[in-house]
């Protein structure tokens, strides 16, 4: 596996949205070792025609809903933890310039 | 304290607890936010007081949404942040007559089993305060376990209930995924959160399940399961039930003591008429519990906590455009612990990676719950020390790094998470003055057999309704 360089680092931290410093990229090369190493443990175990286990059960929803309104919040709670709000609508920098 | 020694005076149940609290405050920094009561006692005075937990105060994690309560999951982000609605398990408590006590503190969004990694510092362990409570429900464990509360809310995705339970010597329980609705609880890894809760006694971790459990249409993944009597049913006769001996656990446990205090339990139920086997699992697949559940928790979690990011809600920094906004509210709000997770969870989410990591996790999780489940095909529950070392300090703990000695014996409860089969530590003794506990996972929605099983303990250890502050008058 490729090594993990800070820059690297930094830029899977960005594709989600946050910055790292350089202690957390140092840090971070070091979890990625052990990340390594808990991957050979995982190649250990044959799971070959293994099926991916994605919820503890997995019995099917067989049914769909009826379509009607059950559940809505008003506008103005949906409002309420809005850190910027003007006119009902949620302020942000422009985004056309 | 347990439930049934709270009167039906709800002024005076919620004057003890609060007086109670503000000292312990002190001693533990267990709560996030206080609560002014004023409104919920009123209306509680008005429900029917035959209600299961009429005026009974309850301490709440701080990851389950409370209406007009701010809930911050501990983490900076949301340190604003005040629901607009209940959590269905907030209104289920509400609607049984219980009076919500305070916000407790928890490892940042759950990420942690140390509850060192709180936006309000580390809670301290109500036997030895230098040492931890646990985590990441370790505010709700030290407030049970020092008589605060009868009983606290907690969530649970890899030992986070029962960990805390072992090490602050309370019932920690957490039921078969989908009993309890997680609709309105912040997530962590949606495939391995529960939603459970603290107690002092079994008989109170019963009737709690009788009251939380339940399908939920808001959440898909809530079971249509029957909800039982279990306090009703109640029953520690267990006679010729199986039980079977974690070994991979037990053997791996340097401390004699703990070895000891576990093995005269056994004994004890032995003697009860119980038929007691040692079983052992493949110890490579045993070892995989932490990465694995690392793999797909860490995934999990980052995709989940993509809505937190200061624009709609939460705290906001400034920025020049959309995308400076975000990056900077989520650099500043969450911890550097928390980022670091987003970064691996986010790593084995790329396509490039997801078969050889993501999706490689998922498969051997399979293999992991396959093998544990044909344990429990042949046993009513399988049993094994909740805990190899007592509370450790904070230099100490090793949370969720890989140990060598412990990989183990630190992590095995990570199976009640990836099969989802119910689990519950109770306390089973004291070494160096500090609790230590025993935990017992039984097989999906088998919960009463579980309960009456873990009953048995009680009676036998005796330390039903112990806490560390001692007793307290009404």
């Amino acid at each position: 596996m490729e090594k993990f360089s800070k820059e690297m680092l930094r830029k899977l931290a960005n594709q989600v949205m946050f910055d790292l410093n350089d202690q957390e990229c140092e840090e971070l090369q070091e979890e990625f070792e052990t990340y390594l190493k808990q991957l050979e443990l995982l190649n250990k175990i044959d799971t070959e025609h293994v099926e991916e286990m994605v919820y503890p059960f997995e019995a099917p929803t067989s049914f769909i809903r009826n379509d009607d309104e059950v559940y809505a919040i008003s506008q103005e709670d949906a409002m309420k933890n809005v850190p910027q709000a003007s006119e009902n609508y949620v302020v942000v920098p422009k985004v056309v310039k | 304290m347990k439930i049934q020694e709270f009167t039906k005076d709800v002024e005076k149940n919620v004057g003890r607890c609060a007086a109670l609290s503000e000292k312990a405050q002190k001693k533990l920094n267990a709560i996030v936010t206080f609560i002014d009561h004023s409104e919920q006692i009123e209306a509680v005075k008005k429900m029917d007081p035959s209600l299961p937990l009429y005026g009974v105060p309850i301490a709440i994690k701080d990851n389950f949404n409370t209406k007009g309560i701010r809930t911050t999951a501990s983490s900076r982000i949301l340190d604003n942040y005040v629901p607009i609605y209940d959590a269905t398990v907030i209104k289920k408590l509400k609607d049984a007559g219980a009076i919500l006590f305070a916000k407790t503190s928890m490892d940042e969004l759950g990420m942690g089993g140390t509850n060192l990694n709180a936006y309000t510092g580390k809670v301290n362990n109500p036997y030895d305060v230098s040492r931890i409570s646990g985590g990441s429900s370790g505010g709700s464990a030290a407030l049970v376990a020092e008589g605060v509360v009868p009983v606290a809310m907690g969530t649970d995705t890899g030992d986070s209930i029962r960990k805390p339970a072992a090490y602050c010597g309370v019932v920690g329980f957490k039921p078969t995924y989908g009993r309890i609705s997680r609709y309105g609880v912040i997530p962590y890894a949606s495939s391995l959160d529960h939603v459970g809760f603290f107690t002092t006694c079994i008989e109170d971790a019963a009737r709690m399940l009788e009251v939380c459990a339940g399908r939920d249409d808001h959440d898909m993944t809530s079971s249509y399961e029957k909800v039982e009597e279990y306090e009703k049913n109640l029953n520690s006769d267990i006679r010729g039930k199986k039980i079977a001996i974690l070994e991979n656990v037990m053997n791996s446990i340097e401390d004699q003591r703990i070895v000891d205090n576990f093995n005269e339990v056994i004994l004890k139920l032995e003697k009860r008429g119980a038929i007691v086997e040692r079983v052992s699992m493949d110890e490579t697949l045993l070892q995989t519990l932490l990465p694995v559940y690392l793999i797909i928790a860490n995934a999990e979690a980052c995709a989940n906590h993509s809505n937190l990011d200061g624009v709609r809600f939460g705290m906001r920094e400034d920025g020049n455009d959309l995308e400076e906004i975000m990056i900077n509210s989520r650099t500043k709000g969450f911890s550097s612990a928390v980022r670091k997770r987003f970064v691996l969870g986010s790593y084995s989410l790329f396509v490039e990676n997801q078969e050889k990591l993501f999706r490689k996790a998922q498969k051997v999780r399979r293999v992991i719950v396959d093998e544990y489940r044909k344990i429990l095909e042949k046993y009513d529950c399988v049993i094994a020390s909740a805990a190899p070392t007592i509370a450790p300090h904070p230099e100490d703990s090793v949370g969720e790094k890989m140990s060598d000695t412990y990989l183990v014996a630190e992590n095995f409860m990570i199976l009640g998470n990836m099969s989802g089969y119910p689990s519950l530590t109770l306390p089973s003794g004291f070494v160096e003055g500090l609790p230590i506990g025993i935990n017992v996972t039984a097989k999906a929605f088998d919960e009463q057999n579980l309960l009456n099983i873990c009953k048995a303990i009680e009676e036998e250890t005796g330390l039903e309704n112990h806490t560390a502050g001692g007793s307290y008058e009404l």
